[in-house]
């Protein structure tokens, strides 16, 4: 064992959770919107992402429609998806106490997630042969070519999103409408409109996230469990309701659990991640680049 | 009349809960040696197991209103406490159970004292997170077999001292016992002080620690009390199964399952979680015998779709459901209520005539100061929102506080009641120092406060809004859950409540209230121990002028008996007829200071205040 055995390692670890990480930001990016927008916690943020996974299994094995294709069938499905949530159960529960607006989420995710275990059964499905095959040289190590268009992708994604935010009139009413939703209000703005309209590119993106996924992960109905912490870790790691914080975040949490996992030690790698999301949580619950409350 | 408020309080909220949990047990009891199906003995013997970890989990996230997803942790750990106690040094679950439950208790303060200052959403995604990293821990962990599990060894069976037994029956009896504790144990909290101050903790933290409650210590206990309660449970299932593995006790379902049952039966009621075990468990347990394996889920399907709708609909599930009905009969007898209070409240308007005592100020307060501040300061980032703060507050008087907007009043106050920690500077109340003041420490120490906005907690009753105020110093936790109001409180309360024209409005919830008589409640809240020392934040902001009158006489009253005053106030008309003695505050400083009279000619004061 040399030590340049051991930085090839490194290197491949960090590369691959860097990557990862870019994913899992996607994940937690529609997570953090919600919440910065409106100050909803959505616990079953993550079931979607199950969800969407399905969809893109479903549309592979019916139809023969590679992942990637799939996209522009799967996200403005799940946008309409988003859309629906907000109607049909977050705008009657706005005004509610918090304890309240946590249990409405969570029972939604046990609707979803059981949903799923009534229609499709407990059994993990994937399909590896479904995206692009091969894999590229990167820094000298290897990388596989669909993970790399999922972290480009992503990267992608968050950039739309910021742009949108910042330079389109629809983008800064919606930024008005999170930092007050009552002069928001006053001035014009369709606040309930905006809000659905959160919801929709919240639940897109994290369908994003699971098209992009799926050519190199399996889904089960309780793939929501990691993917939710990872995800909450990602927010909180970053500052919750910024979209910045999710990207970072979620860099941070692929990297944490690659390379300390690959390292040290591959069964305790969630370990460390939802270890740093508690440690984090009570130490400095406003993120690494949010600003004190 | 002191009898009456407390029989009538509690009386009205036992009686159908007690009839219904007595027949209830009745049948329960007799129930075994009348039915033999196994099937349905072991789907009883679950109903119990969780009712009685949904009635721990409602004290910590009912109660106190701290959503608890890692409840499975304390099962877990009273589970492995029981098998390994037992497997490795064959001791009694008798004695394992305890010591399972020291452990959870144990651990449930180590997670809770960081855990517990978080706001809400935080508090229960670290409790989602630790119940993850307990499982994965276990996981790996060869002392408690691993991922292989623990085998419970078989040679104890069918011996008392030993808890284990080949028949169902005696199981249902322990796990019947188990439930019975934990009802108990909830019914106790819930009637006795220690409920209130949960409920009101739940609602409001920061008006809670104010009237003197340590509502960390509240939440830890509740905390502890639960993960205790959660622990037996852990260990009477592990003697049930036999066999325990990290997938079986330590995993997030069940910690979602014990959630799902106090949601849907009915969180901070005593009923709710026994309500909700049944209905949830049976219904699970049957839907899954008759749809087979395949039909795994569909049970969970409607959980999840029942909690949206009592999310949406109906706060208090079942519970509330049930009382919904019940309430039809109540509204009936209670339409008279409101005419005898308006009567009553027509009756008590003539006072103010009755009390011609002009607006000028009484006599000049007593030489001793009951409050000494010197040399306050606080900044936040590059404002300096209080500068340099010197006063005395004398006792007896009514000293007024007035300044333009952003002078850094309120932020005073919250440096005295510790709010915000001052960079610089002393306190001293009745002469001893406050050196690290929290809120509940201030109230202790003889000051009482109201704030700017309305912070009475709206879903207790007018009463139980008032018994939070009472004295805290030295009450004790098990003097909190074993005794109801102290008996000086009642007597004190009924007086206070008569003479504000709220006797006869004690059973209504707070809300109920209009804003006049919320902002009177909350004074008599925060004057009902008598301190030494009130402060008042704007305490006629946005009432009409006969009640801002009202509100007058009841301050210059309480101040005739002996409580000094602190009031900031913008209505200056007011103030000017209220206070002995004026501090003007402008800039984080005390610009000038003296009678009323003579603030209202102060160069500056009017420069600044009047803008001339």
């Amino acid at each position: 064992m040399g030590a340049a055995v051991d930085l090839d390692l490194f290197l491949h670890a960090a590369l691959n959770g860097l990557i990862l990480g870019l994913v899992y930001a996607l994940v937690a990016l529609g997570l953090s919107f919600i919440w910065g927008v409106m100050d909803v916690v959505n616990l079953a943020h993550a079931e979607y992402l199950m969800l969407a996974m399905y969809a893109t299994y479903w549309v592979w094995t019916l139809g023969r429609i590679s992942p990637g294709a799939a996209i522009p069938i799967v996200v403005p499905l799940f946008f309409v998806l988003g859309w629906l949530t907000y109607h049909l159960l977050v705008r009657r529960i706005l005004r509610a106490a918090l304890a309240t607006q946590i249990f409405a989420t969570f029972g939604l995710l046990f609707f979803l997630r059981y949903g799923a275990f009534a229609a499709f059964g407990p059994n993990v499905r994937g399909v590896l042969e479904a995206g692009p095959a091969g894999s590229v040289l990167l820094f000298g190590v290897p990388v596989a070519t669909p993970k790399l268009i999922a972290a480009a992708v992503s990267l992608a994604a968050f950039g739309g999103l910021t742009l949108f935010l910042r330079r389109t009139k629809t983008g800064r009413a919606m930024q008005a409408t999170a930092q007050n939703r009552d002069v928001a209000l006053g001035l014009g703005i369709p606040t309930e409109r905006m809000y659905a309209l959160a919801w929709g590119i919240s639940i897109a993106s994290v369908a994003l996230a699971g098209a992009l996924l799926f050519p190199f992960y399996q889904v089960s109905p309780t793939i929501g469990d990691a993917f939710l912490l990872i995800a909450f870790a990602s927010v909180v790691l970053g500052g919750f309701g910024r979209v910045d914080g999710a990207l970072v975040g979620g860099i941070c949490i692929g990297l944490v659990e690659n390379v300390l996992g690959t390292l040290l030690l591959p069964t305790f790698k969630l370990l460390f991640v939802f270890a740093i999301f508690v440690l984090m949580l009570l130490v400095r619950p406003e993120g690494l680049i949010g600003e004190p409350q | 009349m002191t009898r009456l408020t407390a029989s009538a309080a509690a009386g009205r909220r036992m009686t159908p809960q007690a009839w219904f949990l007595l027949g209830l047990g009745a049948v329960l009891v007799v129930l075994p040696f009348i039915v033999h199906d196994t099937f349905f003995l072991n789907a009883l013997f679950l109903v119990f197991l969780f009712g009685a970890m949904a009635q721990a989990w409602n004290l910590i996230g009912g109660y106190a209103g701290q959503i608890s997803f890692g409840h499975a942790v304390f099962f877990g750990l009273g589970a492995y406490a029981g098998a390994v106690l037992l497997g490795r040094y064959g001791l009694s679950p008798w004695l394992g159970a305890w010591l399972g439950a020291a452990i959870s208790v144990l651990v449930s303060l180590v997670i809770g004292f960081p855990a517990l200052r978080l706001r809400r959403h935080f508090f229960a995604l670290a409790t989602l997170a630790l119940g993850e990293i307990m499982r994965i821990l276990f996981l790996n962990w060869p002392y408690v077999g691993a991922a292989i599990g623990l085998y419970l060894p078989l040679e104890y069976r069918n011996r008392f001292a030993y808890l284990m037994w080949d028949s169902k029956v005696p199981y249902y009896f322990t796990a019947l016992a188990l439930l019975s504790l934990a009802t108990g144990v909830a019914a106790v909290v819930d009637r006795h002080r220690a409920g209130v101050y949960l409920r009101a903790l739940n609602q409001d933290e920061d008006a809670a620690g104010m009237l003197g409650i340590p509502t960390r210590r509240y939440k830890l206990y509740a905390m502890a009390l639960s993960a205790a309660l959660t622990s037996l449970c852990g260990t009477v299932y592990a003697l049930y199964v036999l066999y325990i593995d990290p997938y079986n006790v330590m995993a997030g379902r069940i910690s979602l399952l014990i959630v799902v049952i106090a949601l849907i039966g009915g969180r901070a009621t005593v009923i709710g979680p026994v309500l909700g075990a049944l209905f949830i468990i049976l219904l699970s347990e049957y839907t899954r015998s008759w749809l087979g394996g395949a039909g795994g889920g569909v049970d969970f399907i409607l959980f999840g779709a029942l909690i949206m709708g009592v999310s949406i609909r109906e706060p208090r599930g079942l519970v509330g459901l049930l009382r919904r009905r019940g309430f039809k009969q109540d509204a009936a007898t209670e339409e008279t209520a409101p005419i005898e209070a308006s009567v009553q409240q027509a009756a008590a308007k003539p006072q103010p005539d009755r009390d011609p005592r002009p607006a000028s100020p009484g006599p000049r307060a007593s030489g001793e100061p009951v409050l000494r501040i010197a040399g306050l300061s606080k900044r936040f980032g590059g404002v300096q929102a209080v500068r340099d703060v010197t006063f005395q507050v004398y006792r007896g008087e009514i000293c007024g506080l007035i300044g333009p907007n952003g002078a850094g009043k309120t932020t005073l106050f919250d440096c005295l009641t510790g709010f915000q920690r001052p960079d610089r500077g002393s306190v001293h109340l009745n002469g001893s120092s406050l050196r690290h003041p929290m809120p509940h420490t201030t109230a202790w120490a003889g000051c009482g406060r109201t704030f700017q906005a309305m912070r009475i907690f709206a879903d207790l009753t007018v009463w139980e809004n008032l018994m939070c105020g009472q004295e805290h110093r030295g009450e004790g936790l098990w003097r909190a859950t074993l005794h109801g109001h102290a008996a000086a409180a009642e007597t004190h309360g009924h007086a206070l409540l008569e003479s504000l024209g709220l006797w006869s409005l004690r059973h209504r919830l707070a809300s109920a209230l209009s804003y006049g008589q919320q902002k009177l409640l909350s004074i008599a809240m925060a004057v009902l121990r008598e301190p030494a020392l009130m402060l008042l934040d704007e305490p006629v902001a946005g009432v009409n002028p006969v009640l801002a009158e009202e509100i007058t006489r009841h301050i210059r009253r309480l101040n005739a008996q002996g409580i000094t005053f602190l009031v900031i106030e913008h209505n200056m008309e007011v103030i000017m007829a209220l206070a002995h003695r004026i501090l003007f505050m402008a800039g984080g400083e005390i610009i000038a200071q003296g009678p009323p009279g003579e603030i209202q000619r102060h160069e500056k004061v009017r420069e600044l205040y009047y803008g001339r």
